[in-house]
C-alpha cells in the first residue's frame, strides 16, 4: 500500500503520543515492568476505533481500516518504540499476525478475516517459532492432518508446540505455521478453538510488558477455510514476501528506544555538573558515549526511509535492503542504549531512571524477526549474487555514484562514501578470487560491512536533497555533518578491517592494499573533530534539558 | 445553528528557540501544533454539535501546511473546514487578520456563534477574536470557559478575578474560549483522521472572499513588529541559609548594602 498524506500521519502521531503522555507515565510502566504484567487496558485503548485504533493502519481501507504504508507504519513503530518496546511489540505482532492474510488470503479471507480484526479490534498473534525451528524453519514439526468428510477435504487437525509467541497469551487470533501433506501453510486459530492452550507468560530480560508464551495444539481442528490463500505448501513464500517490510518495523524499534536513550542522556547530561562544568561540554564524555549513536541512528534512519519509500512505490521483497534496515538500526539501538547507561553513571544503573529498561528492553530487536547473525549471512548473500552478477561492478558503480554527489555537494560525506564503496568492492573481489568466503567468519563480517558502506552510500544522498524527511529534527548543517562522520568512520574502518580480514587468511595477498586507498581514506578523515564538536551542539539545543 | 471556530497552527513554544544576532524565531525542527485555546474553541463547537445537531465549520488562516489544523478539527467532528492561504496574507497583524477571518465568515452565509481560543501562545496579543467580532459587528464575550445554547439565547460563563460571570447574550455572537481547570485535551482516533480527508475541505484566496488587497499582509498592517529578542539572563541569585530568623537578617544586611531600604 502507498503511504498516507503527510498531514494525516503526523495527526495519527500526535495522537499516539498524547495518549502516552497521558496515560503512559514511567511510573506506570515502571510497575508492570517489575511486576512482569501485561498493560491488557493500555492495548485495548490502542485499539479502541474512539480512542486510537492503531491496529486499523494493517487493514485496508476496504476492509475498514486506514491503509497505511511501510513509510506509515515505520513512523508508528518508532513512536511506540519511544514509549515502550513491550508494548510495541504487542502491536506489532498484530501487525505480524496480520501480514499472512494480507499477502496470502483470498478475497473472502481478506473480507472476512481483516474486517473482524478491524471492527471486533481483535488481537492477533504469529505463530511461526518452535522450540527446534528458530531462524532455521525447516525443521518444522508442527503438523497440520487432513480431515475428510465423505471423502471431501474438511478441514485440518493442526498438532504441535509453538514457542516465544508475542500476545501468545492475551490474542485473539493466532496466525499458525505448520507442515501440512503439500507443504508448510499459514493456518488461522481462534483461541477458544478446542485443543488450543496458550502457556504461561515467559520471565523476561526486557520488553516485559508484551506477553510472550509458548502455544500447545493438541489436534485443534480449523475448517478448509482457515487454511491462508486456500492452498497447501505457500506458508514460507507468504512469510519471505513480508520479510522486507517486517524488518523495517522492527529496525524502527531499534531506532525509535535508541533514540529515546541518546535523548535521555543529552538532556541529563546538560544537568550534570562535574569538574566545574556540565558533562554536555565535555568532549571526551559526549564524542565517545553520545555522537557516534546519534550519527549511527541517523544513518540508519536514512536507510530504514529509502526502503520504506522504496516499499511504498511498489518494489517487491527488498529482502536483503529490510535486513541490512534492521541489522543496522537495532545494533546501533542497543549500543547507543548500553552507552546511556555509561553516560547516566551510578545512576544509569537504577530502575529510577528510564535508560535500564530501555537497554534491557532493545537487546530483543538483535534477536527478532532475525537475529542480527542471520541477518549478517542474509545481507551477504544477497549482496555477493550482485557482486558476482555485475563482474565485481556493484560497489563500483555506486561509488561512482558518489564521486559525481561529491562534485555537486561537497558537504555530505560523499568522496569518503565513495572510497569506502571502492575498498568494499576490491575486498569482495579478493575474497573471491581467493575463496575467502569458505571461511563463514568472512562472510558474516562482510555482510557487517555492506551494510555500513550502504548506509554511508544512502545518508550521503539523503542529506543532499533540499527537502528533508518529515522525521528529521535537526537543520542541514548538522544532518550533513552527521553524513560526514558516518561515511569517515565507514571508510575507515572498510579499509582497515577489510585488510586485516584478508590478509588475516591468506597466504599470499594480491594488490589489496593498494586497491583499499589507505592515502585516500586518510586524507578524507580531515574535519573529523570540528564536526564531532558541531553535532555535540546541535544535540544539546535540539534536546535541552528539562 | 451553525458554529464557526477560529483556530491557529502555531509553534510548539516549549521548543522555540530564538536567534540572538537576527532577532527572529528559529523554526526549523520545531514542530507545530494547535494553538491550545483554539483546540478547547473546537471542542466546545463539537460538544454544542453533539448536544444540539448544529453544524459546524473550521476556519483558519496560515500558509498551506496549516491545513492540518483544519484537519484535526475535521477529524475531532467538524463537518467542514477552510484555510485562507494565499501570499497576500502574508505578515498580517491582528488587525488584517480579523478583516480577512471576518470576510471569510460572511462568505460562510448565516453563522450564528463564532468560537476562538482567548489568544494565540506565540504572539499573545488576544486581539484577534475580538477584532473579527468587531469587524462583522456583532457582540462579543472574552475568557469563556463554557458556552450554553438556549434557542436563540447563548449562555457563557466568563472567567473575571476571583470567579466567573454568567453573560447571556443572542446570536450571532462571538466568544474566545479559555480551558477551566478540569479540562482535557482530546486528539481524533485513527479511522477519524482517515474519515476526514472525505469532508468538505476548501483554501479561499484574498480574492475568494472579496478582501482588498490594502488591507491585507504588511502593508495592509497598523501595526509592525520592530523586534523580537529573548530577555536577558537573570542574573544568579545569592542563597541564604540558617534558621528563618538568619536568613531575614542577611537578606535586610544585602538591601541595605544595595540600598533598597535604608
Amino acid at each position: 500500500m502507498p503511504s498516507m498524506d503527510a498531514i494525516s500521519r503526523n495527526l495519527m502521531l500526535d495522537s499516539l503520543r498524547d495518549y502516552a503522555r497521558k496515560n503512559i507515565p514511567y511510573d506506570f510502566i515502571r510497575e508492570k515492568d517489575q511486576a512482569n504484567e501485561f498493560p491488557d487496558k493500555v492495548l485495548k485503548d490502542m485499539y479502541d476505533h474512539s480512542i486510537l485504533g492503531v491496529h486499523l493502519l494493517m487493514v485496508p481501507e476496504e476492509y475498514g481500516g486506514v491503509s497505511g504504508g511501510t513509510y506509515d507504519i515505520y513512523r508508528i513503530c518508532e513512536a511506540l518504540a519511544h514509549i515502550d518496546l513491550g508494548i510495541a511489540t504487542a502491536v506489532f505482532a498484530t501487525f505480524l499476525g496480520t501480514d499472512p492474510l494480507n499477502v496470502g488470503g483470498t478475497e473472502d479471507q481478506k473480507k472476512k478475516w481483516l474486517q473482524r480484526i478491524a471492527k471486533e479490534n481483535l488481537m492477533v498473534a504469529y505463530a511461526a517459532t518452535e522450540p527446534d525451528a528458530g531462524s532455521d524453519l525447516v525443521n518444522l514439526r508442527t503438523r497440520a492432518e487432513h480431515v475428510l468428510k465423505n471423502g471431501q477435504l474438511a478441514g485440518y487437525r493442526i498438532t504441535g508446540n509453538k514457542q516465544w509467541i508475542s500476545n501468545g497469551g492475551v490474542a485473539d487470533l493466532y496466525t499458525v505455521l505448520a507442515l501440512a501433506p503439500g507443504g508448510p501453510c499459514w493456518f488461522l486459530v481462534e483461541r477458544n478453538m478446542e485443543g488450543f492452550a496458550p502457556g504461561k507468560h515467559e520471565d523476561k530480560h526486557g520488553i516485559r510488558l508484551s506477553n510472550t508464551a509458548a502455544l500447545s495444539l493438541d489436534n485443534v481442528y480449523v475448517p478448509k477455510e482457515n487454511l491462508i490463500g486456500e492452498v497447501e505448501g505457500q506458508g514460507l513464500l507468504q512469510a519471505q514476501a513480508v520479510f522486507g517490510y517486517t524488518r523495517v518495523m522492527v529496525a524502527a524499534f531499534g531506532l525509535g528506544a535508541g533514540w529515546e536513550a541518546v535523548e535521555q542522556a543529552v538532556r541529563y547530561s546538560q544537568q550534570r555538573i562535574q569538574a566545574g562544568g556540565p558533562l554536555s561540554d565535555k568532549q571526551g564524555y559526549t564524542h565517545k558515549l553520545i555522537v557516534p549513536h546519534a550519527v549511527k541512528l541517523e544513518a540508519a534512519r536514512a536507510y530504514i526511509e529509502e526502503t520504506s519509500n522504496r516499499l511504498d512505490g511498489g518494489e517487491h521483497g527488498l529482502q536483503t535492503e529490510g535486513a541490512i534496515a534492521k541489522y543496522s538500526a537495532t545494533e546501533a539501538g542497543n549500543k547507543a542504549a548500553d552507552d546511556a547507561i555509561q553516560a547516566f553513571g551510578g545512576y544509569g544503573y537504577t530502575r529510577d531512571f528510564p535508560v535500564e529498561k530501555i537497554k534491557r528492553d532493545i537487546k530483543i530487536t538483535c534477536i527478532y524477526e532475525g537475529t542480527s547473525e542471520v541477518l549478517e549471512m542474509t545481507i551477504y548473500r544477497g549482496r555477493w549474487q550482485e557482486h558476482l552478477k555485475s563482474r565485481g561492478r556493484y560497489y563500483i558503480d555506486l561509488a561512482d555514484r558518489m564521486d559525481a554527489l561529491h562534485d555537486r555537494n561537497p558537504e555530505v560525506g560523499a568522496r569518503a562514501a565513495g572510497l569506502a564503496l571502492r575498498a568494499l568492492a576490491a575486498v569482495m573481489e579478493e575474497c573471491r578470487v581467493q575463496k575467502l568466503t569458505r571461511h563463514q567468519a568472512i562472510t558474516f563480517r562482510l555482510g557487517r560491512l555492506i551494510s555500513m558502506c550502504e548506509l554511508a552510500y544512502v545518508f550521503a544522498g539523503a542529506s543532499a536533497k533540499e527537502r528533508y524527511s518529515e522525521s528529521v529534527r535537526f537543520d542541514t548543517q548538522a544532518w550533513q555533518a552527521m553524513s560526514r562522520i558516518f561515511a569517515r568512520d565507514a571508510a575507515l574502518q572498510m579499509a582497515t578491517e577489510g585488510l586485516a580480514m584478508v590478509l588475516g587468511s591468506v597466504d599470499t595477498a594480491g594488490n589489496i592494499a593498494a586497491a583499499v586507498d589507505m592515502d585516500g581514506v586518510q586524507a578524507v578523515q580531515k574535519g573529523m573533530m570540528a564536526d564531532m564538536d558541531l553535532v555535540a551542539v546541535k544535540l544539546k539545543q535540539t534536546f535541552k534539558a528539562k | 445553528m451553525h458554529i464557526a471556530v477560529c483556530v491557529k497552527q502555531v509553534p510548539d513554544t516549549t521548543e522555540v528557540k530564538i536567534n540572538p544576532e537576527t532577532g527572529t524565531l528559529i523554526r526549523a525542527g520545531v514542530p507545530s501544533i494547535i494553538n491550545p485555546y483554539d483546540h478547547f474553541a473546537l471542542q466546545t463547537a463539537i460538544e454544542l454539535k453533539k448536544a444540539h445537531g448544529f453544524r459546524v465549520t473550521v476556519i483558519s488562516m496560515g500558509p498551506p501546511q496549516a491545513k492540518s489544523v483544519v484537519q484535526m478539527g475535521l477529524a475531532l467532528g467538524a463537518d467542514d473546514g477552510v484555510l485562507l492561504s494565499d501570499m497576500a496574507f502574508a505578515g498580517s497583524d491582528t488587525w488584517a487578520t480579523s478583516y480577512a477571518i471576518a470576510k471569510a465568515v460572511k462568505k460562510l452565509g448565516k453563522v450564528d456563534i463564532i468560537l476562538a481560543g482567548m489568544q494565540a501562545i506565540d504572539g499573545d496579543t488576544a486581539q484577534t477574536g475580538p477584532g473579527v467580532a468587531q469587524q462583522l459587528g456583532i457582540p462579543q464575550v472574552t475568557f469563556c470557559v463554557k458556552i450554553d445554547v438556549d434557542g436563540r439565547k447563548i449562555i457563557a460563563r466568563k472567567l473575571i478575578d476571583g470567579g466567573y460571570e454568567v453573560v447571556e447574550t443572542r446570536a450571532p455572537a462571538l466568544f474566545t474560549m479559555i480551558m477551566p481547570p478540569d479540562y482535557t485535551s482530546k486528539y481524533p482516533a485513527f479511522l477519524d483522521v482517515h474519515a476526514s480527508l472525505r469532508k468538505p475541505y476548501h483554501v479561499w484566496s484574498a480574492s475568494d472572499i472579496g478582501a482588498e488587497n490594502h488591507y491585507l499582509g504588511l502593508k495592509g498592517s497598523p501595526t509592525q513588529v520592530a523586534r523580537i529578542y529573548p530577555p536577558p539572563q537573570r542574573e544568579k541569585a545569592a542563597m541564604t541559609n540558617g534558621s528563618s530568623q538568619e536568613a531575614v537578617e542577611k537578606i535586610l544586611d544585602i538591601m541595605r548594602k544595595e540600598h533598597f531600604i535604608e
